[in-house]
């Protein structure tokens, strides 16, 4: 169907007049039934035809019009309700029946309201749209998705298109560099600013920033940078504050601004527990190659807190209590004693097998 | 118990042999923004609810000694959880998402049956964890991601099934336990000589592995001393990299049918 009234213009529901017949009717005959109309007759006066009041009447159902409302669609006239049924078009959003203003585009039918960018959800009924990859886009959104399309970028700021090449990153989003001023001087960004730390630089000032300075000799470090104590160091001049001896890579522990060994931190502030990670301050528990805080000594498993008199049983090099110990699975417990007899065995042939150390008791 | 001061807020919770199969019905848990430790070891627990994680304050949490077969996503949401320990449950697999544990230093998933499958992809981004004990699960293989484990002091991986370790190891310079005794093991990669694995404050177990024969007479004749001094010499490295390409037949595994982390249905006592 083609129904040229049904694009993008008015559909209205029409009001049939109803007369009592008056005289100068007597030539006319009823547009249905082709009848003439008697004294008593009740006309129907609609632009121009009549109709005897019981043949006005809907072309689908044969019922008079509620209210007196039609609409007509190829000389018929129908109920509002067949109408809709037979013709009305639905909207391609919504699906609902479409009565009034109808907008036809990408091959369906609109409310108005329903017809919108597919980007910003702006209305498009009045602006016009542009195709754009299957979609209706307002003339904004079609522009910047070229832009993206073509690899242009566009401003997160201005949303303005950026040219070729004239975009900087910052925080993951593209801008123009003039929207920025550099963090330390001030200047009105270019391309050639840089990012650190969530801030943005002119290249110069990223520049003197950027080599860092070593915190014991001050001078540049263009090898192998260690960072530590908030300065940078060359790997040789970060040393311990006692020893003087450079870690290389080797654990180090800090306290108080001042870097240590493992040997002087704990000869300066003691040992590490194993249970809370921090110094032990005052008195240590020591066993099974670490150290705890006397608060901090318990069962691993059941975390049960115990003290030096306590008796518990070594497993992966953790302390088990009793109970914890008693209630392994029978299988473990035979693995555990079957390697701590083995382990008994090995040391001692290895005591027997290297003839310069002595039997130890 | 008489006199029980009403305002003071219970921090430490324990709860341990007490035959609990709801966790719910735990007091003193449960709306208690206070609670700092909680221990749960030893009781029949089959499931974590997600509201674990609305222990905000919890630092320590055991679960040592239950039934559980599933973790909630939610656990590794736990922001100040410093020491977890699930060991001897009967894990198969680790919830989504399980490596984002903010502040974890010690993780104890000992005696469960997880493999290297069981792994959420994002699992050992732990940056901040000390401590990890695997031992008694079915380990393979080691990702060498474990190589993002850089403040890493403990790995347990005792009586697994394991066939080679990752080279990555070799990265983590604060490692000082290591223990790889009970696995499938016949070489190490050179690299693990980088670690100070053999000083007297060290741990490293080598038992029970069906070493070459170079490695295995150093083992019996020095010890683990011995070991490390043979895989850092030039000799090594050239065996090691003439090692990886021959196939060498791969030693059985160990039968583990009695470990009760295998039990599927509940043993009524
Ligand atoms: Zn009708
Ligand atoms: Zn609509
Ligand atoms: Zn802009
Ligand atoms: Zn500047
Ligand atoms: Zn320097
Ligand atoms: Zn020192
Ligand atoms: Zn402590
Ligand atoms: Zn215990």
């Amino acid at each position: 169907m083609a129904p040229g009234a049904l694009d993008s213009s008015a559909v209205n529901g029409n009001n049939g007049d109803i007369a009592q017949l008056a005289h100068g009717f007597e030539n006319l005959f009823c547009n249905r039934c082709s009848e003439g109309f008697g004294v008593n007759d009740q006309v129907v006066n609609s632009s121009g035809q009549v109709w005897h009041s019981d043949c006005f009447v809907c072309a689908q159902c044969f019922q008079p019009f509620p209210d007196g409302i039609y609409f007509e669609f190829e000389g018929r006239k129908y109920c509002e309700h067949d109408f809709h049924v037979l013709y009305a078009p639905c909207c391609g959003k919504c699906n609902e029946f479409i009565v009034g203003r109808v907008i036809k585009a990408m091959n369906a039918s609109w409310h108005p309201e329903c017809f919108r960018c597919e980007l910003c959800d702006k209305m498009l009924a009045d602006i016009g749209f542009l195709r754009n990859a299957g979609r209706a886009l307002c003339r904004e959104c079609n522009e910047r998705e070229k832009a993206a399309g073509a690899g242009r970028y566009v401003c997160h700021k201005c949303h303005a298109m950026i040219e070729d090449g004239q975009h900087i990153k910052f925080r993951g989003d593209t801008y123009h560099p003039y929207h920025f001023k550099c963090k330390r001087c001030n200047i009105e960004l270019t391309t050639d600013s840089r990012e650190v730390g969530g801030e943005l630089y002119c290249l110069r000032c990223h520049d003197t920033m950027g080599i860092p300075i070593c915190g014991a000799c001050h001078r540049p470090v263009e090898e192998r940078v260690v960072t530590a104590l908030g300065k940078h160091w060359h790997v040789e001049h970060f040393v311990c504050s006692v020893c003087e001896k450079p870690f290389l890579g080797h654990r180090h522990y800090e306290r108080r601004g001042l870097a240590f060994c493992e040997a002087h931190y704990h000869k300066q502030f003691g040992n590490i527990c194993f249970k809370c990670g921090d110094p032990c301050g005052g008195e240590v528990f020591q066993a099974l190659q670490k150290c705890w805080c006397i608060k901090c000594f318990g069962c691993s498993f059941c975390d049960k807190k115990m003290d030096q008199k306590t008796k518990f049983y070594e497993f992966d090099m953790k302390p088990a209590c009793k109970r914890c110990y008693d209630r392994f699975p029978v299988e473990l417990k035979k693995r555990i004693s079957e390697s701590l007899k083995d382990r008994d065995a090995e040391e001692s042939r290895r005591r027997s097998m290297s003839p310069g150390t002595k039997n130890a008791v | 118990m008489g006199k029980e001061k009403k305002n003071e807020p219970i921090a430490e919770v324990d709860y341990v042999d007490r035959n609990v199969v709801n966790i719910k019905s735990v007091p003193h848990v449960w709306d208690n923004q206070a609670l700092t430790r909680l221990s749960l070891a030893h009781n029949k627990l089959t499931e974590i609810p997600p509201d674990i994680a609305d222990l905000v304050n919890l630092e320590i949490l055991s679960l040592w000694n239950n039934q559980i077969t599933e973790l909630p996503t939610s656990i590794s949401t736990m922001s100040r959880l410093k020491i977890l320990n699930i060991g001897m449950n009967r894990l198969s697999v680790l919830p989504r998402g399980f490596g984002s544990f903010p502040s974890l230093e010690i993780l104890d998933l000992t005696y469960n049956n997880l493999s290297e499958k069981s792994l959420p992809g994002n699992f050992f981004f732990i940056s901040t964890l000390r401590a990890l004990y695997l031992g008694d699960n079915d380990f393979e293989m080691l990702p060498g991601d474990v190589r993002n484990l850089t403040n890493l002091q403990i790995l347990v991986l005792r009586d697994n099934d394991l066939l080679m370790m990752p080279r990555e190891l070799g990265d983590l310079q604060k490692l000082r336990e290591l223990h790889l005794q009970g696995n499938r093991l016949t070489t190490l990669p050179p690299e693990f000589g980088a670690l100070d694995l053999v000083s007297t404050k060290s741990v490293l177990r080598l038992q029970h592995n069906p070493w070459v024969p170079a490695i295995q007479e150093q083992l019996d004749a020095r010890g683990c001393q011995g070991v490390w001094e043979y895989i850092r010499s030039e000799n090594y490295k050239y065996f090691y990299g003439r090692q990886e390409v021959s196939n060498t037949p791969v030693p059985p595994k160990r039968n583990k049918d009695r470990k009760i982390s295998r039990q599927t249905a509940k043993t009524t006592c």
